[in-house]
Order: structure tokens, then sequence, then C-alpha cells
């Protein structure tokens, strides 16, 4: 079971890789809860997350959210930019399980 | 060209960090996100009270009598927009403090009616609703950010009843706001007494003259709002969310703006301006998202022939209806390309230049003070944001087609590369 986060400005085109995320996670028959929310939402939710990714047009907020992702121990990833442009959810999927693997050791 | 590229990314990033991350700016924007909601309830009964043609089948007094009825929909949410906006402010600069942020929601408010005259033409124990909207926002925007500041400063420095122990938190916690509320509405009454001894008489007057007028008069020019999606434009083009960070400077300004015209419109005389908040996220940035792109999408679709072009197209053009464009910014890609630098700076600046002077001259309506969500499709979003003008729409297909003119040659040239990539990768 692994929750992801995703962020952006108002959690809208980071909903659009959600539900490509989600078709991979079934693909691979993993259990996964996937959600995005606005910038200012993601302090909150990260309580429930295993993973933080944000929209490479919010990378600027990373400073931020990393003192955050730190407390809460876990990962924070800007997600490529490309895989981003492409809404290729089967990168970011594999780029976050990756993430979450590392971050057990 | 890319050591140029990295030296600009360089001194952008720390301004969208310190614009985006500055306390007072992120409870600004979070305070016009709580009145969002209520401004867009608001906007709904503009649009039904004004419906077309309505005027036209009802006799004189069942449409005054419709739209009388309506009229408090937008009365009391849309028009006194300021006092929803300054709640928000003082609730979450307080809470960003790690205060009890229902105190600086509150603390935020009262500063507000204190510092407002409460006299309209001699009749006392009112509350000018003019005040609570546009004329108001400025000094309410920096009430709220003084109060709660100085609320969270005399809790911070325990300035606080101690209650013994054994006595409901919820019991002590209304004493421990009692100081730091007395002291900081205090406070503002003194200033409010110090003005009344000033030619400005009231603060309202002082701040509306001397900061809000001045503020919007340059807002609302050409040279600042060609400027301002210009920026948007930059920051966009290396990666970096334009709007969200230009908006937090220009919102006030817009929103202000922008219920000057509702209420003249209301009252069925001229709009007063043409740049408002409507302007920006209609007319420029609501054609398909920043950089209005769904003309780009269009022009992919006419002439793309190679399989890179056409997949981003497909892509992009679903949530490209919507306004949400982060598909075709960072899958074309947009961001850090050399190749449509150009088409990407200039269709906006040009389409806000060409929409100034079509609004100015009176070819097209402008913005009726109505706040159409940002999602709402190009076309449809015109027609609503100039009090279901049709003109409006127009205006937004005439933006398209030059945004579409301006792209199609760029298009071509990119196509052409990606075309002889995907040739070349069929022959090895």
């Amino acid at each position: 079971m692994v929750n992801i986060l995703l962020a952006c400005s108002s959690g809208m085109s980071t909903s659009l890789l959600v539900s490509k995320m989600e078709a991979e996670a079934e693909e691979r028959g993993m259990e996964a809860t996937i959600w995005a929310v606005a910038q200012d939402k993601a302090a909150v939710d990260m309580k429930k997350a295993d993973i933080l990714l944000i929209g490479p047009q919010m990378r600027f907020m990373k400073k931020k959210l990393q003192v955050v992702a730190d407390e809460e121990g876990i990962p924070l990833d800007v997600i490529n930019p490309v895989d981003y442009g492409r809404v290729n959810g089967k990168a970011v999927f594999e780029t976050a399980l990756e993430l979450i693997e590392k971050n057990k050791k | 060209m890319n050591k140029f590229m990295e030296m600009l990314e360089n001194v952008l990033m720390p301004i969208a960090d310190k614009l985006n991350n500055n306390r007072y700016l992120t409870a600004l924007r979070n305070g016009f996100m709580v009145a969002l909601p209520l401004i867009i309830f608001g906007s709904i009964f503009v649009v039904i009270a004004n419906l077309p043609f309505l005027d036209q089948v009802l006799s004189e007094d069942a449409y005054a009598a419709y739209q009388s009825a309506l009229g408090p929909a937008s009365a009391a949410t849309l028009s006194i927009m300021g006092l929803f906006v300054m709640i928000g402010i003082g609730y979450k600069m307080v809470e960003g403090r790690g205060g009890e942020a229902i105190y600086g929601g509150v603390v935020a408010l009262a500063s507000f009616l204190i510092l407002t005259p409460q006299v309209v033409e001699g009749v006392g124990g009112v509350i000018p609703t003019g005040s609570l909207g546009a004329q108001g926002m400025f000094l309410g925007i920096f009430t709220a950010f003084i109060s709660a500041e100085l609320y969270q400063y005399f809790v911070s420095k325990d300035l606080t009843i101690k209650m013994p122990e054994g006595v409901p938190s919820a019991v002590s916690r209304s004493f421990s706001a009692l100081i730091p509320m007395t002291l900081t509405l205090s406070f503002f009454l003194v200033i409010r007494l110090l003005f009344s001894f000033t030619s400005f008489e009231t603060v309202q007057n002082f701040i509306y003259t001397i900061i809000q007028q001045p503020l919007t008069a340059l807002g609302s020019g050409l040279p600042a709002t060609l400027l301002a999606v210009l920026l948007i434009q930059i920051f966009w083009f290396f990666g970096l969310h334009g709007q969200i960070i230009v908006n937090s400077v220009f919102d006030p300004i817009w929103y202000s703006l922008n219920d000057q015209n509702l209420a003249a419109y209301q009252a069925g005389e001229e709009l007063p301006h043409v740049v408002t908040k409507q302007f920006i996220d209609t007319f420029i940035v609501g054609i398909g998202g920043s950089g209005m792109t769904l003309a780009v999408i269009i022009a992919i679709m006419v002439v793309a022939k190679s399989r890179q072009m056409r997949e981003m197209g497909k892509l992009g053009g679903p949530p490209g209806l919507f306004n949400v464009n982060e598909p075709v910014i960072f899958g074309l890609p947009i961001i850090m390309n050399p190749l449509v630098l150009i088409p990407w700076l200039l269709a906006p600046v040009v389409v806000a230049a060409v929409t100034y002077f079509a609004m100015s001259t009176g070819f097209a309506p402008k913005p009726a003070g109505v706040i159409v969500p940002w999602t709402t499709p190009p076309l449809l979003s015109g027609y609503l944001a100039t009090g279901n003008n049709i003109m409006g729409s127009v205006m937004q297909l005439i933006s398209m087609a030059i945004v579409f003119v301006i792209w199609l040659p760029f298009i071509k040239l990119l196509d052409k590369q990606y075309y002889g990539e995907e040739l070349k990768a069929q022959k090895d």
C-alpha cells in the first residue's frame, strides 16, 4: 500500500497525472492511494502520504515544503518536466516507488 | 544560450520563491481564496439577474421586481468581498504564526470596522456597504495585516491572563485573547482619532486617496497590464507558475477595479475600466491557459505531421478546453525552448493590446465585474464575464485567431524538425 501525494498551484494539472498513475498501479496489481492538492494544502496532507511530488512549475515551493517533509520523514521530489508534460503516469509512478524504497533504507 | 538561460533562471527562481513564500502575500492569496466561493455565488446571481431578452419578455415592473428579488445574493457577497478577504487574511496570518486563527479573523474585521466611518449622509448607526467592497479593499488588506500581526505579537509577549489549573480550556482561551484583543483594537481606535484631526478625516479616505487610487490608476493602464502579461509569460518560459506569482501582487488592484465595474454595471451606468480581474482571467489567460495555448493546439491539429506533435495536441486538447495547459507547456515543450520564445512572449501581449483597444473603443464590451471561475471554457467565459454579451465571445474568438496566426509559422518549424527526426529514426 503506497500513498502518493501530488501538489501544484491548485491541484488541477497534477490531477491529470493522478488518473494515469492510478492506471499504472492497477496494472501492477498494487494498492495505491494517489491524490492531488493545491500547494497550500500540501503541508497538511503530507501526514497521510509516503511521498510528496510537486509539479515542476511550483518548484520554488520545494525549499519550504522540504522542511515539512523532513519532519514527516518522507521524501519529496519535483516531477520531471518531460514526464509532466507527457502526463507519463508510468514514469512518475516508478520514480515515486523508487524514492519511497530508498527512503526506507 | 544555455549559459544565458541558466543565469536568468538564477535570477527568477529567488523572485518566485520570495513572492510565493512571503507570509503577507501568502496570506493575501489565501484571503482571496476564502472569499472566492462567495464571489462566485454572487457572480452566478448577477448572471441570472441579467439574463438576455428577459427585459423584453417581462413588463418593466416585473423585470424590476425580478432583479430586486435576486439582488441580495450579490449584495451580500460579491459587492462586499473586501470583508471576506480581510477575515481570510487575518485568519491565515495568525494561523501562519501558530496562533488561534479565528481570533485573527475577528480582530481584522473589528479593526477595520473601527476605521470605517459609520455615518452615511448624517444618518448614524450604519456601515456604508461601498466601504466593504472595492473602496475599502486596500484599507481592509492593510488593516488585516497589521491587526493580525499586532494581536499575535501581544499574544506572544504573554500579555495574557493566566487562569488557575482546572479552569476549562475553552474558558481560559476566551480570556487569553482578551488583552491582546483590547490592545490591538485600542491601537486602531487611536489611529481613527488621529486621522479625524487631519484633512483626510478618515483612514478610509486617506488610504483610498494616497495608495489605492494611484495604484489602481496605474494598474488599470495599458503599460502596467502589458508588463504583467509579459512577466507571466517569462516566468512560465522558465517553467515557473507565472500567474500565481504575478497575481499575488496584482490581485488587490484587479479585484478592486472589478468591483467598481460591477457597481456601475448593476446601476446601469457606463463601465469605468477595461483592465480588471476578468480582463486577465477571461480574455488573456482564460483562452486555454497561460499563453492562450488553445489556439496553439488548434494550429498543431491543423498543420502538424509529426507523431510527437499530434500526440501533444490530443493530450493537451481536453484539459486545454478548461484552461489547464501544463501538458502543452511542459510537453511541446514551451519551457526553455528558444524556438517558440517569440510567439510565446508576443501573442499574449498583442492580444492584450488589441483587446484593450477593442474594449476602450466599444467594439467589444468591457468586463461587467462578474467573476467567472478560471476553469470555465473560453467563449462561454467571455459571454458570462461581459454580463451575458455575445460580443465577449467574439472578442475571445478574434484573440484565438491572433494567437493562431502568430504561432503558425513556429509550429510548422517545430513540426518540420520533429518530423525529420521521426523519419530518420524510422530509416535507422
